[in-house]
């Protein structure tokens, strides 16, 4: 399967925010996983509500995609397709590259 | 500091990067931004260092974003410091929860930048605006207090007029209806003024008048006397009026005592240099009169009237320079204050145009040797 690139085009303002906004969704894909481990849907749900204000906002749109799916899975309690969502988010970090315009 | 820079934003939020990101946007606007992370901080970010603006998110931990809002809007001291609820919820509920909470805006997650700016812009101007208008209402305020100030300053002590200027309630209606209530009334009337008038220059007449009127008004002022009439070299002034006060009849004792030992120096002086002995003679009756603006449309005066006003003015005709006499219910008010050897039964007196005598009291006041010798 073709890897995927992934493209984020961030405002050149917000440049040195970046380093500390990517250190901190490091962290967050940390917390998920303990999250995912223990079942704490609640957790989860409050995460991925803040994924989902956040990644817009900076211009990394698919975070903003990842963070509504871990919320809405998390209220319906599907771990499965929570783990798959958090592999997803770590890909998209380890592949996405950023433009700053 | 900017005037730009002088606009302060509180940004809540518990998601750094978020909170970040907002800063960003405002100190790009040429605003100044504080940062807090949670609502009780919050709460008290803004008791403390109160912002001209708050970016608030709704999910946060401890208090929400609601709950803030609601208790901000309805202290008195931050309820006109606009809110801009920012949240992810989209649903109507929340933006209606929002409202009811007293928020002035609403943004939702993610943030749009332009968005954002165009409403804290409209936000920020509204509230220039509304301050401007609160600054030139208070400075329209302050300027009728002056005015009131300037116009009651002439009959009251600063201190009373203070007290009319900040009742906002029954004082109003002080000067505007006549009033029926007890009051103590105090005659005070220059002894040897017709002498010194015939005597001395008229210009050194006024200043003398003056000097000896300046010492009379303080010391009614001291005791928050109101002062109803000057004329000639009499001054007529009232205690427990407009508002009632405690022991009247004590306050209006004290004032005599100071209006005679602080004039003894000047009558002094007076005679050291024009050759005339002076001295003061007061009256003081107390009982029901009558309080309120006497007059024409052409011509008022705040005034008092009655059966104590007119006693008081014929004891001060009665009494010798340096002498305080009083009528019966005045000497029942300082019997238990003033020393027993100071105070003389004069017995009963008809005072002119009255038909029944009244008791009356000279009640000696403590005065320089040299004083107390002429007098």
């Amino acid at each position: 399967m073709a890897e995927i690139n992934y493209t984020a085009v961030v405002a050149k303002d917000l440049e040195d925010l970046i380093p500390v906004f990517i250190s901190n969704r490091t962290k967050e894909v940390d917390l998920l996983r303990t999250a995912a481990g223990a079942g704490d849907y609640e957790q989860l749900s409050q995460i991925g509500h803040r994924m989902k204000g956040v990644g817009n906002s900076y211009g990394f749109a698919p975070i903003s995609d990842f963070g509504k799916l871990i919320e809405d899975n998390a209220k319906k309690s599907d771990k499965a397709a929570i783990d798959g969502v958090i592999g997803a988010y770590v890909e998209y970090l380890s592949r996405v590259r950023i433009v700053y315009e | 500091m900017s005037e730009e820079q002088s606009f302060r934003v509180l940004v809540v939020d518990d998601d750094p990067d978020m909170a970040a990101f907002l800063a960003l946007l405002l100190k790009k606007e040429g605003m100044r931004t504080d940062i807090v992370q949670d609502g009780d901080s919050a709460l008290v970010r803004v008791m403390s260092d109160p912002p001209d603006l708050i970016l608030l998110d709704v999910m946060l931990p401890g208090i929400t974003g609601f709950e803030i809002c609601q208790r901000l809007k309805s202290e008195e001291a931050t309820a006109l410091i606009p809110i801009v609820l920012i949240t992810g919820l989209e649903d109507q509920q929340s933006r209606i929860r929002g409202i009811e909470s007293g928020a002035d805006d609403f943004l939702s997650k993610p943030v749009k930048r332009e968005e954002l700016v165009a409403r804290v812009k409209t936000l920020r101007r509204l509230h220039e605006t509304r301050k401007e208008l609160e600054s030139r209402r208070l400075a329209a305020e302050v300027e009728r207090k002056e005015a009131i100030r300037k116009t009651f300053s002439r009959y009251i002590s600063p201190r009373l007029a203070d007290r009319i200027i900040g009742d906002t309630g029954q004082s109003s209606d002080i000067f505007a209806k006549a009033q029926r209530s007890q009051v103590v009334a105090m005659f005070a009337d220059l002894r040897g003024f017709t002498s010194l008038t015939e005597r001395t220059e008229v210009g050194r007449v006024v200043e003398m008048l003056n000097e000896y009127f300046s010492i009379l008004s303080e010391a009614a002022y001291r005791y928050e006397a109101t002062i109803f009439n000057m004329a000639g070299d009499a001054l007529l002034v009232g205690f427990n009026v407009p508002f009632p006060q405690d022991k009247p009849a004590e306050r209006a004792y004290h004032c005599a005592r100071e209006m005679l030992t602080r004039f003894a120096p000047i009558a002094a002086q007076w005679e050291a240099e024009q050759g005339i002995g002076t001295g003061v003679g007061i009256g003081i009756c107390m009982g029901e009169a009558v309080i309120g603006n006497v007059g024409s449309p052409h011509y008022m005066s705040y005034t008092i009237i009655g059966n104590p006003v007119n006693s008081a003015a014929r004891l001060m005709q009665l009494a010798q320079p340096y002498e305080v006499l009083v009528c019966d219910e005045v000497y029942k008010c300082l019997r238990d204050i003033v020393p027993a050897a100071q105070i003389e039964a004069r017995g009963d007196v008809t005072l002119r145009g009255r038909t029944d005598p009244i008791k009356v009291y000279n009640v000696k006041v403590p005065l320089p040797e040299a004083t107390a010798a002429r007098a």
